[in-house]
Order: C-alpha cells, then sequence, then structure tokens
C-alpha cells in the first residue's frame, strides 16, 4: 500500500514590487492559518514534519512557501539583467510577506519563521503588527552580524558544499544524524549566491538593536533558540526578548534548525507555545480533536610508520 | 578520550594517532578527492604541519622548517579551545571550526589563504571531526 504525506503544494501568483512571482507553497490541516519562513538560502521543507504532525494540522492550518528564488519558486524572469548580486533586503521580504498573505487571504495568521525568518518577526511586528496574531520567532535576534561574507559566492569554491558545510556546525551534535544532513541537503540545493543575498538581510540590512523597544507588544512574541546556535546564540536572544514587551523567551538544548534537525525535539518545546496561541484565539481553533495528544514523532531514522628526524624535528611520513 | 575529559596537551602522538584516524576513514577519499594542500594546526604557540593529498595525510611535522614550502593556511587556536572541539560531544560554540572562527567568537584564527581553506570546509570538517574519536 502506498503512503502519502498529506501535505498539499501549490503555486500562487503573488504582486510585490512591481514583479509577479510565481511561489510555491505547502499546506495542511485547519484552523488558525500558520505561516511558516525558511531560513536563509533554503525552502519550506523545513516544516515538513509540522506539516504532517496531526497535533498541529488539527488546529492550525500549516502554510510554509518559498520565498523568491528559492525552492520551487523562480526568479523573476529578468534575473539574467541584473546588475547587482542578488539581496534581500528587509523592505522586499516585509513585503513580500504581507503580499503572500494576502494572496491567500488569511486573516491574522499566525507568523512562524527561524533564522532569518525569526528576525523578519520583528520587522513586522514594528511596521505591519495588524496583520498578524502572533509571532513564533526562532533563532531570532536583533542582529546578527558575521554572515554576508564572499567564500559562499565565489567561482573557485563550490557553492553548495561550502554553503551547506557553514551550517552544519549550527546544529546540535546530538541531534539526529540523518536529520542532520537532510538539513545540510537543503542547503546544498541553494541556488548560486542565494545564500549570501539573504545574508545581506540577515547580518547587514536589519538592525533592530535600537528598534525593538518601539514593538507595541499588542502581538505577542515567543522567541525560541537552541544552546548550540553559534549565529544568534541564547544570550542574543535573551538581550532581544528583554527589550521587546509581551514576548516569551525560551532557550532549549537544540540548534538554529530545530524543525528540521530535530523535529521531536521541536514538538517538545513548541507544543506550550502552540497551546498559549490556541487558548488565546479559541474560536478559530480546528474542528477536529482539540487537545495535544502527546503522540511523538518519530526518531529518524594503519598504515606502517616511518618515522625520520629531520634538521631536530620529528616528521612523521604515512 | 572520555565524554567529559580534558586533555592536558596535543603532542606529536595525539597528532599522529588523528592521523592515522583520518587516513583509516572511508569516507575521507571521497569528500576530499581534490583535498591536496598543506595546512598547519596550531595548538597555542606549538604548530603542526599537516601535509594532505587527495583527502590523506601524506607527513605531519612539528614545527615548520625554512623547506616547508606551499603551506596554504594556518588554522590557530588556544589547546583549551582544541580540548573542547575534540570532546565527543563538544560544547556549545566549540563544536566546529567556523563557530569557533566566527567573528562573534574568534575562538580559531584563519591565517594565510583562506580559499582552500573554503574549498575544502566539508573535507576539512570531517577531517577534524575525527578528533574525537583519538
Amino acid at each position: 500500500m502506498n503512503t502519502h504525506d498529506p501535505i498539499v503544494g501549490r503555486y500562487v501568483y503573488v504582486q510585490c514590487e512591481g514583479k509577479t512571482y510565481r511561489t510555491y507553497y505547502e499546506e495542511h490541516g485547519e484552523g488558525i492559518p500558520m505561516v511558516c519562513l525558511h531560513t536563509a538560502g533554503t525552502d519550506g521543507r523545513q516544516y515538513r514534519h509540522q506539516l504532517c504532525d496531526p497535533d498541529i494540522s488539527q488546529n492550525f492550518r500549516v502554510i510554509a512557501f518559498d520565498m523568491p528564488w528559492h525552492g520551487k519558486s523562480i526568479p523573476p524572469s529578468d534575473f539574467h539583467l541584473m546588475e547587482d548580486e542578488y539581496k534581500l533586503t528587509t523592505k522586499f521580504y516585509c513585503e513580500f510577506i504581507i503580499a503572500f498573505c494576502r494572496a491567500l487571504e488569511l486573516r491574522k495568521p499566525v507568523l512562524m519563521g527561524q533564522s532569518m525568518g525569526g528576525n523578519v518577526c520583528l520587522a513586522l511586528a514594528l511596521r505591519y503588527e495588524s496583520e498578524f496574531s502572533a509571532f513564533i520567532a526562532l533563532e531570532a535576534c536583533d542582529h546578527s552580524p558575521g554572515w554576508w561574507i564572499d567564500p559562499l559566492h565565489h567561482p573557485h569554491i563550490h557553492g553548495g558544499e561550502v554553503v551547506a558545510t557553514s551550517v552544519f556546525g549550527l546544529m546540535a551534535p546530538l541531534s539526529p544524524d540523518d536529520y542532520r544532513w537532510e538539513t545540510w541537503w537543503y542547503y546544498a540545493q541553494g541556488g548560486p549566491g542565494i545564500f549570501k543575498g539573504d545574508l545581506y538581510f540577515y547580518s547587514v540590512d536589519s538592525d533592530f538593536r535600537d528598534q525593538c523597544q518601539k514593538i507595541s507588544g499588542k502581538v505577542p512574541i515567543y522567541f525560541l533558540t537552541g544552546e548550540y546556535d553559534f549565529a544568534c546564540t541564547p544570550e542574543m536572544t535573551q538581550r532581544t526578548a528583554e527589550k521587546v514587551k509581551n514576548s516569551e523567551c525560551i532557550i532549549f538544548g537544540g540548534g538554529h534548525f530545530p524543525t528540521s534537525e530535530d523535529p521531536a525535539k521541536f514538538k517538545e518545546v513548541i507544543t506550550p507555545v502552540l497551546k498559549k496561541i490556541l487558548s488565546a484565539d479559541p474560536e478559530r481553533r480546528g474542528q477536529g480533536s482539540n487537545a495535544f495528544s502527546g503522540r511523538s514523532i518519530p526518531e529518524s531514522r594503519s598504515s606502517s610508520r616511518s618515522e625520520r628526524p629531520a634538521e631536530g624535528r620529528k616528521v612523521i611520513e604515512f | 578520550m572520555s565524554r567529559y575529559g580534558s586533555r592536558s596537551s596535543f603532542d606529536l602522538e595525539w597528532i599522529e594517532r588523528w592521523a592515522r584516524k583520518v587516513n583509516d576513514d572511508r569516507i575521507l577519499p571521497v569528500i576530499g578527492r581534490f583535498f591536496t594542500s598543506k595546512f598547519v594546526l596550531g595548538f597555542d604557540d606549538t604548530e603542526y604541519l599537516v601535509d594532505v593529498r587527495a583527502g590523506k595525510i601524506q607527513k605531519i611535522a612539528q614545527g615548520l622548517t625554512p623547506n616547508d614550502m606551499g603551506v596554504e593556511f594556518w588554522l590557530k587556536a588556544p589547546s583549551s579551545a582544541w580540548s573542547k572541539f575534540s570532546m565527543e560531544v563538544p560544547p556549545p560554540m566549540f563544536n566546529d571550526i567556523w563557530a569557533m572562527a566566527h567573528p562573534l567568537h574568534k575562538q580559531l584564527i584563519i591565517e594565510g589563504n583562506s580559499l582552500p581553506f573554503w574549498q575544502n570546509l566539508r573535507a576539512l570538517t570531517r577531517m577534524l571531526s575525527l578528533m574525537r574519536q583519538v
């Protein structure tokens, strides 16, 4: 008997900054719409476990889309004529997320994003808070420098391998190997220069250190960061959360890609947050069972020695 | 090496044991097929030359001499940082060479020509992770 995931994928045409973007998204579930933002250089597959989790889908309509240039969403048709390298800006990122939500006619969705998708929650909370009912900012902080670097897009360096390996250490060593390497694979499949271009937003164009205090607090923000995240350390998240009104900060034993590197651990830490969101928004929950079952996501799956002294130092040849 | 133990020194004998782990590895010849380079590992003030061809270590040497031409890059860190890096389960911020080298953390310094470092990052990352099995 064949087995299918319950996920359905579609394309929607999104208008943003005068261009039309054929945008791929996947969804499953019913109830409160929850839009999920992938990390830099990858795509919505990072949410495949949450899309399939009946405990989530019975109360949330989970939607994960691929940003333009990512996954199955194509770049603008004239990309080959661009006179500058690809750079994601805060303005475009915010406006595209809003345009996507409007294209799907979503009303006050929950927004969950990780890494750059977490950081942009701060920009959206500042500029578009009335559009959302809650923010879940995974691995997010108000400023994350040090990633907009040339080796990530260089003709003498294999982009897929360097990009994927540069983020491998962001994952916790005890996260399941198969899920860590699946995450590596997502990164290795990114388009040339797209990871680096996203990091223009992440490390250069978004600096909310002097703006976080201005977030009104009308919409709750939940910050969750793994202890192995060396790009956005627990301390960086905690410092940010202290400045943001109506926020909570949760530090857990994981890494930078919680949804894909260790979905079982992520379910443990996100479930209390989702319960809070549900209790604050009871009329929009799904029509099915209304309690988290607590079911867990399945665990993943000498040469001879010749030594000779040379000029007074020890040398070993193999 | 115990999971939470500490190491008093990274001597040549230890480096040799690591090099033999590298040369016994069956994945490195695949992902490191084009990894041919000479680089230096620095532990405090002690330097070890590592001569790699096609993902296998051909030679290690303590210290550099005028005859050591063609060294491309240096990876230098305090031995306290390497001790954490080489634990079976390394602690946060010390579990990866780019994590240690990232401008936020600066535990590891990359000197010389960083191009071959980035070109071979995948193989190099695996090669150095085998320190956890020494």
